[in-house]
């Protein structure tokens, strides 16, 4: 199964389990979570059923390119479902069928794995999924996000693909994973991993970053004055990737790492927080479908 | 007749760490719910696996005993008119209570006559009455953390799935969470039926077995040593023992089955906690060992699969360890290529505590710390000084290495500076102490071996508690988040095995002492203040310490009741005392109170520091006696007292042997006259008395039976 087989037999999968395809929100963000279709809309009563992948990146896991594990752009396959159904788990379970996974074969553990994101203010309970001692997925029933208690609860699902992608192509390195039939993994992105790890790590302007992180906070506070949470939001993002990017400059400091992610943790907030109200006043659309 | 009930609840995986302790709660709430409904089950066997708490409690009465309950009514006067008929008060209690007014009675109680009423209640069915118990006793169970699911507002460890509830081959009329009792239970994930009917709990294990999910806890934990153990051997070895890893790996699967595989043995060039950390912490595999204790190239894994599947699993372990392994070897290859001394100026980068400088700092004041300790404990000892000094200095140093950098082996921090000390040349004394500076990381922990290695830790512990408590970072009862009360117990811990005897105060305050100032807006306390707070959270830890070696707590507050600066010292009188309370309980007896009483009557008493025993003001023979015997005393406690080491056993006999003087003098001689010369002259031996006895103890604050 290619990358792209894979990514598409999800995509098939979750539509039968009524799950509406979404596509990859266009800011740089570190995970699936941070993208409004999960973030924002796990708050609130509304019912909601989405799967999409999304390109995340971490600067500091950068390797050049080299490690045959790690990258600094990855892929998460994000699937969110609210309220959490009764049979979630055997749902999930399907995909890996889906995915040509003869359960019977293998060894699957669901291990104890709180999770947190202290930027988002959110925060869940769950597992990793462990497929033959290798986790695949993040398995998460959202407690709290933007500060506001979930009710009802969301459940979060995060796959990793390249992850799964070697494993069921069997190769030991993301360079050699079969994108599609004619061409791997290594030859679309290696260039894009030496090169954005050089920057992360080497060449990004701190000075440029810092006033662009200071812009960024200025107007995503200028916009939730001005009523509008969903701009406000791609701000709140872009702050959160610059400082990712300072940090991967190490140009945050301990002391100055705490409190930027209060920082931003506020600005999520006040959109979380306006966001609901706003999705309150218009009497929760989505609840009457 | 007797019934026996299966209570199940199924749940999405639970964390492994939360099964036993919430069966426990489970198994003694139910015993405890079942006698109070005089219901008492002549056993329970409590079972646990990821997805269920199970609970068969046997030869359960099918019914309650009936109760006779007594209602108190109106006082009699008011019941009754004077000709003794029912009035409204009386028939309206009866009616209350549902009964005839003939039947009301009256009797006398301390308030005068009341009518009651005696009511039998037949008892209930046990189907009746035992649903509301177990609903309440599973809302009841207390879990780490727990969480909310769908649009409930139910707190559980995790989601609840499906409920068993049999009381023989009755379901029970039970629902917690929307989630209707039934007999269906479920099989194995990916193995066997999905649902299986229990008709009753006798065949609960069996039908389960059936399906390949072994739910008796104890019988899995023997699968998993046995067939782990077997695999080891395959492999030339044996089984790296971790009972921790053992009970997790027990809970985190439904049906054993142990699975074999290896490593390239190139990574065993790797310091072999590495390769521990990656198995254990990072994949939960047990490491296997030869009859050396030395690494082998290979694990073995507990899955949750069935035996067919062990090749393909198998071979996916290995293709998730070996990755692990070439990280860390990249890491340890990185690492080396230069001095761990060669990182000293990175520590400036890294702050220590805001407001306290960074880890540069930081390794200046332990290098300090470790030369006022040498000097208490050593004297001049040239070769462990200059270990001491060098050791401080370096720390630190594997803070800022990859290996440590890395979340997952950060717990390696210490014992990686001492393998990187010697690939830089550092001398083998230096290296040790570096990697045993963190110990004792725990309760379970042991101590540094080396001397060097024992004074920094002590070193290290005390700075981190002081700089803590300077900022106010106080533990509070429920959260400890700097670990302190493990720092302060590790310190207690090496002082009290290694018998080091110095002034804690003095370590202290010169501790504080070397802290940087502080900026004037996090300048909260006054460092006498930080000081005495200190002295104040080390006795909680000492206390704590003696009750694990068996001193009682009236012992520990009685020997903290008198001025102590010196743990060791205190040590011995806190054992001296307890092994005489054990081994001789009359001495001990005799002891105390000999002790009592001349602090009970002396205490109260405001004597001025001018007045003098002055034997001219005696009056009785038996004053002189017992200044005589005090003098003879207090020369042979202070004889015991000298030298490196008090003999607290000899003070304590010779303290004792005061007892019938002490007790005689109270015969004799009145001590509160009226003449106040004389009353205060009394006072001043008594108080000399008491004095010398507090050379080991407040005795008054031990607790004596019938006291």
């Amino acid at each position: 199964m290619t990358f792209q087989q894979l990514i598409a037999a999800l995509d098939d999968y979750w539509a039968a389990q009524g799950c509406h395809k979404s596509y990859p929100y266009e800011i740089e963000m570190g995970a699936g979570t941070m993208s409004p279709d999960t973030f924002l809309r796990s708050l609130g009563p509304e019912p909601w059923r989405v799967a999409y992948v999304q390109p995340s990146r971490r600067p500091t896991d950068g390797r050049y390119g080299e490690n045959p594990y790690r990258l600094q752009r990855y892929f998460q396959y994000q699937v969110l479902i609210k309220p959490s159904p009764d049979d979630i788990q055997d749902m999930y379970l399907g995909s890996l069928v889906a995915l040509g996974i003869d359960l019977s074969d293998h060894d699957i553990r669901f291990v104890e794995d709180d999770w947190e994101a202290p930027t988002l203010g959110a925060a869940g309970v769950g597992w990793e999924v462990w497929l033959d001692g290798m986790e695949i997925t993040q398995f998460t029933y959202f407690q709290q996000v933007g500060g506001i208690q979930c009710n009802p609860v969301s459940i979060e699902l995060t796959y990793g693909p390249e992850r799964l992608a070697m494993y069921l192509q069997g190769v030991d390195d993301y360079r050699q994973l079969q994108w599609s039939q004619e061409i791997s993994y290594g030859e679309l992105r290696y260039q894009e991993e030496e090169q954005f790890s050089q920057y992360n790590f080497d060449t990004a302007d701190v000075q440029m970053l810092r006033r662009l992180f200071e812009m960024c906070e200025q107007e995503a506070l200028a916009t939730i004055q001005a009523d509008l949470p969903l701009p406000a939001y791609d701000y709140v993002l872009k702050c959160s990737h610059t400082f990712n990017l300072l940090d991967s400059r190490g140009a945050v400091s301990v002391t100055e790492r705490h409190g930027t992610i209060l920082r931003i943790r506020n600005l999520a907030r006040q959109v979380a927080e306006l966001y609901l109200a706003q999705r309150e006043a218009l009497g929760f659309p989505l609840l009457q479908a | 007749m007797s019934v026996d009930l299966l209570y199940e609840i199924g749940v999405e995986e639970i964390p492994a760490n939360a099964v036993l302790p919430a069966l426990a709660q489970l198994e003694s709430r139910l015993g405890d719910g079942l006698t109070e409904l005089g219901l008492a089950a002549s056993s329970i066997t409590m079972y646990g696996t990821p997805r269920r708490l199970a609970v068969i409690a046997k030869g359960i009465p099918e019914r309650q005993p009936d109760a006779v309950e007594q209602y108190k009514g109106p006082p009699a006067q008011q019941a009754f008119d004077e000709q003794g008929n029912p009035t409204k008060a009386a028939r309206g209690f009866a009616r209350s209570r549902n009964v005839d007014v003939a039947d009301l009675e009256t009797r006398a109680t301390d308030k005068g006559r009341f009518v009651f009423v005696q009511v039998r209640r037949p008892g209930q069915p046990a189907t009746e009455v035992l649903p509301a118990l177990l609903r309440q006793l599973t809302l009841a169970l207390s879990f780490p953390k727990t969480m909310r699911w769908g649009d409930g507002d139910i707190e559980f460890a995790r989601p609840i799935r499906w409920l068993v509830a049999l009381l023989g081959d009755q379901v029970l009329d039970l629902e917690i969470a929307g989630v209707r009792a039934g007999r269906t239970s479920r099989g194995h994930r990916v193995m066997g039926e999905r649902f299986i009917e229990i008709r009753n709990p006798s065949e609960y294990q069996q039908r389960l077995a059936e399906t390949g999910v072994i739910v008796d806890h104890r019988q899995r934990q023997d699968m998993i040593l046995q067939q782990a153990s077997e695999l080891a051997s395959q492999a030339g070895g044996r089984l790296r023992p971790d009972f921790d890893l053992l009970t997790e790996l027990n809970f985190l699967v439904e049906c054993p089955t142990c699975i074999r595989g290896g490593f390239d043995p190139r990574y065993l060039e790797l310091p072999a906690e590495v390769v521990v950390t990656v198995l254990e912490g990072h994949q939960k595999a047990f490491p296997v060992e030869n009859d050396a204790g030395e690494l082998l190239p290979a694990f073995v894994a507990v899955t949750n699969a069935s035996p067919e599947a062990a090749d393909t699993v198998g071979e996916g372990w290995e293709r998730v360890i070996a990755p692990r392994l070439a990280d860390a070897e990249f890491y340890y290859h990185h690492d080396t290529r230069r001095p761990l001394g060669s990182r000293l100026e990175s520590l400036k980068r890294v702050t220590f505590l805001t407001g306290l400088g960074n880890l540069h700092q930081k390794a200046q004041r332990l290098e300090k710390l470790v030369a006022w300790l040498h000097t208490q404990l050593f004297g001049e000892d040239e070769v462990l000084h200059a270990t001491l000094c060098r050791a401080a200095q370096l720390c630190k140093c594997d803070l800022v290495t990859m290996m440590v950098g890395d979340l997952k082996l950060a717990e390696l921090q210490g014992v990686i500076g001492g393998h990187y000390a010697r690939t830089s040349g550092e001398p083998e004394l230096v290296a040790a102490a570096i990697a045993e500076h963190y110990r004792p990381r725990g309760p379970e922990d042991s101590i540094p071996i080396s001397p060097a290695g024992r004074l920094l830790s002590i070193a290290d512990k005390t700075d981190d508690l002081v700089a803590c408590f300077r900022l106010g970072l106080i533990p509070s009862s429920s959260a400890d988040p700097h670990g302190l009360r493990r720092q302060a117990s590790g310190i207690v811990e090496i002082i009290m095995r290694a018998g080091y005897s110095f002034s804690l105060m003095a370590l202290i305050e010169y501790a504080l002492q070397i802290l940087p100032t502080l900026p004037p807006d996090q300048e909260t306390v006054s460092i006498e203040e930080v000081g005495a707070e200190l002295k104040h959270f080390f006795t909680g830890r000492i206390q704590s310490a003696w009750e694990q070696r068996g001193i009682d707590y009236d012992i520990a507050r009685a020997v903290m009741g008198v001025p102590w600066d010196d743990v060791t010292d205190a040590t011995r009188r806190a054992t001296v005392l307890a092994d005489m309370r054990r081994d001789d309980p009359e001495a001990f007896t005799e002891l105390v109170t000999a002790g009592e009483r001349p602090a009970r009557i002396t205490r109260p008493e405001v004597i001025p520091p001018s007045i003098t025993v002055d034997s001219s003001l005696f009056e009785h023979p038996m004053e002189t006696t017992l200044l005589q015997e005090l003098k003879a005393a207090k020369e042979r406690v202070q004889e015991a007292s000298s030298g490196p080491e008090a003999d607290y056993a000899a003070v304590a006999a010779s303290l004792r042997g005061l007892l019938p003087h002490i007790h005689q003098y109270f015969v004799d001689v009145m001590v509160m006259v009226e003449d106040e010369r004389l009353r205060l002259n009394r006072l001043a031996l008594l108080a000399q008395i008491d004095e010398l006895f507090c050379t080991i103890a407040d005795f008054l604050e031990i607790v004596q039976p019938g006291s």
